[in-house]
């Protein structure tokens, strides 16, 4: 399901990759919710990330892309509601969840 | 009565009043012989027989439940099968009749909305045994420890539906009372949470990583020994967020000095002491902008130790400092002034006064930004040295000295000197200023973007249409006119001289600015008139920019206007409509909130419109 090659027609999912290789395969409209994402990912920029659906981020590890992934999907399930009971952060991952999340504009 | 039975039909026994007794009431009593009792025991036994014979021929004419006198609430005993079945029918009949009647459906509504009784039948039969327990005055046995104690207004029932004795329902209340208050108050406080993030234009619905990150690492602040090398942008609104908690004191502070910042932002500094102000300059020597909220501490000493220090400030904003002389302004002025660029001095009840602005205009000549706001001491005299600041670019003045009113020859001094360079004027707490004023800003000020002028009396309409007709600066994008309005205890609604923004200034106003304002506020302007309100958001006439719009106490605002207000302006985030009565039933689009309608919640979120206008 991962990444598509071929650049015609995009692919629903994208794969996001932590520096140390871990690799997640996220919804694209999920992932788009990060305002740097949907900037790697618009094939008007023409970014290598768009042609193969794959963004590298080699400053966030692992554990911290996981929890950013659930966030997408978090925010994507919740997209249209309203009274919305607020994420659990583990609060050690606090302060690089919150590098991350400026990093990526969410 | 001292019947161990059950107590008997309420009719009677409720009222519990008796007359002088006969002897031989008396006699028998003494003997332990109660006539009551006999009489009572022969009425059961015949009804007994009566029920058996009646159950068999499948009755449909029973007495009414209340007249019936066979009491549904256990204890019961000496039941025959007959009359259990008779009783069981009595009840259902009478549950039936309950859920028809009006009290009961009031009752459940009340109930529905506490969400504690959702079940149809369990609340009927609630209500049922509830109008069959005994009535205040009366003896009863406590259902759970079966002790005999008088019925009062405030006995409660027990699990299975009998009254409990004081002692008991102590214990009862311990047990459930305080999950049951516990639930409610987290009800009501997502609600209150809701309506206080919507004041603060957050619009429900998931928040974004950044916040959620940013509340967590609040909650458990005294976790983190420092702030990693974060952006100086999330320090401050985790500044922000710890500060509305009331966190900021001592060992929090540390983790906001870094010796590399040159900024420091304190919202609260209430638990600070002069010391906590001290460290800031001892641990971050390169501080370039410092700005202190509620900052009461920072007196003298500070001030002393600040100038003995090499910081030099480039802004320097201080809330409520009012522990500061004269003296002390003076010296720092003159000795840290020339590197100065930004002056800002909230709340300093009587220090600050007209000498320091002498000062200033001396020892500060780069000083482009300059807010003194409710200060009590600066008078006219003082406001003319504003004009011998010539870099000045933003300027923001609230006098509040109750005894000697500014007045306008001073602030068009002011404006006719340096007005060319503004790009901020506000001016609030102007009551006597004239239209003189307005002239001076038509004339001189071609740069402006924001623009205040709050709480007048005396400016004409006229005025403010002549302000905005011919101006030659460009479009605003924050404009403030709140409470520029005719004032007159005796004729409230006469405005014979119109007198305050009316229906001439507001068009003029929307003709200049309306393509790029982003944020207007009219409150109060109550002479602007509904024919003014339609004629400027009309259909084919949008406002790109317009974000929030404050018309509250505009009387003539009314569901049409706000409809028409929302299809005029696609990136209105708010609408307040404070005090509009006509403002009752409008449909408010997606993503847009409408703050303020007159109802019990005071106010409206969510629209049926379609449109991916959420925001958070």
């Amino acid at each position: 399901m991962a990444s598509s090659s071929q650049n015609q027609g995009l692919s629903k999912y994208v794969t996001l990759v932590s520096m140390d290789g871990f690799e997640f395969v996220v919804l694209r409209e999920a992932a788009s919710v990060s305002k740097a994402i949907a900037r790697m990912l618009s094939p008007t920029n023409g970014f290598k990330e768009a042609q193969d659906g794959r963004c590298v981020f080699g400053e966030i590890n692992g554990v911290v892309l996981e929890k950013v992934a659930e966030y997408f999907y978090y925010n994507y399930k919740n997209r249209n509601r309203e009274d919305v009971p607020d994420m659990e952060i583990p609060p050690e991952l606090c302060l690089e969840l919150l590098m991350a999340a400026d990093y990526l504009d969410t | 009565m001292s019947a161990p039975n059950p107590p008997n039909p309420p009719q009677r026994g409720a009222r519990a009043i008796r007359g002088p007794q006969s002897a031989l009431t008396d006699f028998l009593a003494s003997h332990n012989i109660s006539a009551n009792q006999i009489r009572q025991d022969a009425n059961a036994r015949r009804a007994a027989a009566l029920a058996s014979v009646q159950a068999a021929e499948d009755d449909s004419n029973a007495p009414s439940p209340a007249a019936e006198p066979e009491p549904a609430a256990p204890p019961r005993r000496k039941e025959t099968k007959a009359q259990e079945a008779k009783r069981k029918k009595e009840e259902e009949k009478a549950i039936a009749k309950i859920k028809a009647s009006k009290q009961f459906q009031k009752r459940r509504r009340q109930y529905n909305s506490d969400d504690e009784v959702t079940d149809e039948d369990e609340a009927a039969r609630a209500f049922f045994q509830e109008s069959m327990a005994p009535l205040p005055g009366q003896m009863e046995n406590c259902e759970i420890c079966e002790k005999r104690f008088s019925v009062t207004a405030y006995s409660r029932a027990g699990p299975d539906g009998g009254l409990l004795c004081p002692k008991c329902s102590r214990d009862m209340d311990k047990e459930e009372g305080a999950a049951k208050k516990k639930r409610k108050t987290q009800a009501g406080r997502q609600r209150r949470q809701l309506q206080s993030n919507l004041l603060d234009g957050i619009y429900p619905g998931a928040k974004d990583l950044m916040t959620l990150c940013i509340e967590t690492l609040a909650k458990n602040v005294d976790m983190a020994d420092s702030f990693g090398d974060l952006p100086p942008a999330l320090v401050d609104r985790l500044s922000g967020i710890l500060c509305k908690k009331r966190l900021m004191n001592s060992s929090i502070l540390d983790l906001f000095l870094r010796p590399e910042y040159d900024s420091v932002t304190i919202y609260d500094g209430s638990k600070l002491s002069s010391d906590d102000y001290i460290r800031i300059f001892q641990i971050v020597p390169k501080i370039k902008h410092l700005r202190l909220r509620n900052a009461v501490q920072f007196k003298n000493k500070v001030m002393d130790h600040l100038l003995g220090t090499t910081v030099e400030l480039e802004s320097l904003s201080l809330y409520g400092a009012n522990l500061i002389d004269d003296e002390r302004w003076n010296t720092y002025l003159t000795e840290k002034g020339s590197h100065l660029k930004a002056l800002k001095v909230y709340w300093t009840d009587g220090h600050f006064g007209n000498e320091q602005l002498e000062v200033l205009a001396k020892t500060c000549p780069d000083l482009e930004r300059l807010k003194v706001a409710h200060n009590q001491k600066v008078t006219d005299p003082g406001i003319s040295h504003i004009a011998n600041l010539p870099n000045l670019k933003y300027l923001s003045l609230e006098i509040t000295n109750a005894r000697e009113r500014t007045t306008s020859g001073p602030y068009v001094e002011v404006i006719n000197s340096i007005g060319g360079g503004l790009r901020t004027l506000s001016l609030s707490n102007i009551s006597q200023l004239n239209d003189s004023v307005l002239k001076a800003i038509h004339e001189q000020c071609k740069d402006l973007s924001k623009l205040r002028l709050a709480d007048n009396e005396v400016f004409t309409d006229q005025a403010f249409a002549d302000l905005f007709t011919g101006w030659r600066n460009p479009p605003l994008t924050y404009l403030d006119l709140h409470k520029c309005r005719h004032i007159d205890a005796a004729e409230p609604r006469e405005n014979p001289e119109s007198i305050g923004l009316g229906s001439l200034g507001f068009q003029a106003l929307m003709a200049h600015s309306g393509e790029a304002l982003r944020h207007l506020n009219v409150h109060s302007c109550r002479h602007i008139s509904r024919e003014a309100f339609e004629s400027i958001f009309t259909a084919d006439k949008t406002y790109p920019e317009l974000q929030t719009i404050d018309l509250s106490f505009c009387q003539q605002v009314n569901d049409f206007v706000a409809g028409s207000i929302f299809r005029s302006c696609p990136n209105l985030k708010t609408l307040k409509v404070f005090g509009n009565f006509g403002v009752k039933d409008v449909r408010v689009p997606k993503g847009k909130i409408l703050i303020g309608v007159p109802n019990a919640l005071g106010m409206q979120i969510e629209g049926t419109e379609d449109g991916d206008g959420r925001t958070i």
